[in-house]
């Protein structure tokens, strides 16, 4: 009579996830003096805005982790967030076969228990990143407007000095709605 | 009919239907009907006289329609047969693997069970059966069609059909000369709406993926295209850009989805509002050249040419350009503007 033979395979993982989101887009400036006077103009309002320059590229990052990187050569706005967690999972299988099976059975059923850790690990993974995704999505609205002021004082600062280049500035008037009227005499 | 064999007869029939449009073609393909290896030489007749109503075919498709087109140099105006000297249309035995294929595959199954149509040199009637072939198809039968390297390989289901085909188009060289060129203004009228039909559904995409591989096809079949027509002098046949997208922009329709999955990256999501600009950019790319054409003086050699392509850029004009440069900027911006999710769905439907 065969005996029949349990075998039980359990797993335990804590895996370390790194998620992270991100979106570049185009950095709108008006060509009003040279490009890299225009890159200077934006640097400054940056600098005000927190933003700690190096070279061509100016970063912050906000206290909630997400990184703003403008490039000032390739005129690009880079908003980017991670978010790391170690992650824990664990999953068993238990199989029943006949003596001399418990080897091949024991292979099969970690194979299985692996998988399946990778699975949950994954689901758990992509839960993180639509998170991060969420939490990154609800920051850009508030980073562009942001961006857009600066640019628009860069613009301004811009206008100014090229029109010093035209002549005598009387007067400079900004309305409550942003627009600027420069009066200059040739 | 003349002796032929039962399937040839489904050759024959089919080559037919699809040169007339017959709605009834659909019902003849996909079945997986077994198809002989060989054919008569009477069924090579049928077939031959079948394929000799294509030209007839394409002037019903629009080729009727009084234009003027750029040749030698110089320009020519008056119906299809008035701008061009008669061309032969040749069909090789690409054609009838193509037929074959039809009558003998099953068109509703998975992919990756549909036996391939490998791919083959192609003449431009070849290039014509298979765009209607494309066009007389639908869901899932047009998808199975458009996976084959034989389809893949025509360059004129790519100008008509580039929404349903991926990877690397081929050379476009080949439709701006000869009998390719006159085929492709006898459709331009068909090939704005399509690509105007495509540019509304994308208002209603909402796999980020999916919209990422169309805007890539697109905008690799438009740069092809575009560099084609330029290297060839021949400018005016990508006139259905033009036509494509001045209606959506007379009537400010954005191609931007109103609803991507909210649950892909952002990054995700970006990349495909990106990508649903391709037509917008085929237009910019058109303004440049308008830009050039208004340089062209009267006592230049081109003049007249230019005069013929500045008129068909006269529906988009500076204020069209400059806002399909607005809208690409939208659609790049880091928060977007967004359609409301009903005004899509309506007028994609």
């Amino acid at each position: 009579m065969s005996r029949a033979i349990q075998v039980r395979v359990s797993e335990s993982v804590v895996r370390t996830i790194h998620v992270e989101d991100g979106v570049q887009s185009p950095l709108e400036m008006l060509p009003i003096l040279a490009p890299e006077r225009m890159a200077e103009l934006l640097a400054t309002e940056l600098d005000a805005l927190g933003f700690v320059r190096d070279g061509n590229t100016c970063k912050r990052t906000a206290p909630d982790g997400t990184e703003l990187t403008i490039d000032l050569t390739a005129a690009t706005i880079t908003v980017r967030l991670g978010a790391s967690a170690d992650l824990e999972a664990a999953a068993d299988r238990t199989g029943r076969v006949g003596i001399g099976g418990e080897g091949a059975a024991e292979t099969k059923l970690r194979a299985e228990v692996l998988e399946d850790i990778d699975q949950q690990l994954a689901a758990r993974a992509e839960l993180l990143r639509q998170a991060v995704t969420a939490q990154l999505e609800a920051r850009v609205a508030d980073v562009k407007q942001e961006l857009d002021r600066a640019v628009g004082r860069a613009t301004i600062a811009a206008l100014t000095e090229k029109a010093s280049e035209l002549g005598r500035i009387e007067e400079i008037h900004e309305d409550a709605v942003g627009n600027v009227t420069i009066r200059v005499r040739l | 009919m003349a002796e032929t064999a039962a399937s040839e007869q489904d050759l024959v029939l089919l080559a037919r239907g699809l040169v007339v449009r017959s709605p009834e073609v659909t019902a003849m393909w996909g079945r997986g009907r077994a198809v002989a290896p060989t054919i008569s030489a009477p069924c090579a007749r049928l077939l031959g006289d079948a394929l000799a109503q294509v030209w007839p075919a394409l002037w019903r498709r629009g080729g009727t329609q009084p234009t003027t087109s750029l040749c030698d140099g110089g320009t020519r105006r008056g119906r299809i047969w008035e701008r061009h000297e008669p061309v032969g249309l040749t069909f090789s035995v690409a054609s009838l693997q193509l037929l074959r294929w039809l009558l003998g595959t099953s068109l509703a199954a998975p992919l990756t069970t549909i036996l391939p149509l490998a791919t083959a040199p192609l003449t431009i009637g070849d290039q014509v059966l298979i765009y209607l072939a494309l066009d007389a198809a639908a869901d899932p039968a047009q998808a199975a069609i458009a996976a084959q390297p034989l389809v893949r390989a025509a360059p004129l289901a790519w100008l008509g059909f580039a929404d349903q085909l991926a990877g690397p188009p081929p050379a476009f060289a080949s439709l701006c000369a000869g009998a390719g060129a006159i085929v492709v203004e006898a459709l331009a009228g068909e090939l704005a709406s399509r690509w105007r039909a495509v540019e509304l559904r994308k208002r209603a995409m909402t796999d980020p993926r999916a919209l990422i591989a169309l805007g890539a096809a697109q905008d690799a079949t438009l740069a092809g295209w575009l560099a084609a027509c330029d290297a060839q002098r021949r400018r005016d046949l990508a006139s259905f850009v033009i036509d494509a997208a001045a209606p959506l922009f007379a009537a400010q329709i954005v191609p931007a989805p109103a609803l991507l999955d909210p649950t892909a990256t952002l990054a995700q999501r970006a990349e495909a509002r990106v990508a649903a600009g391709a037509l917008l950019r085929g237009v910019l790319a058109w303004s440049a050249w308008d830009q050039a054409h208004r340089g062209v003086r009267f006592i230049d050699d081109d003049y007249a040419a230019a005069q013929v392509l500045l008129a068909r850029f006269e529906p988009i004009q500076s204020a069209g350009a400059a806002r399909a440069a607005a809208w690409l900027a939208d659609l790049a911006s880091l928060a977007p503007t967004t359609l409301p999710p009903s005004a899509a769905t309506v007028e994609a439907t």
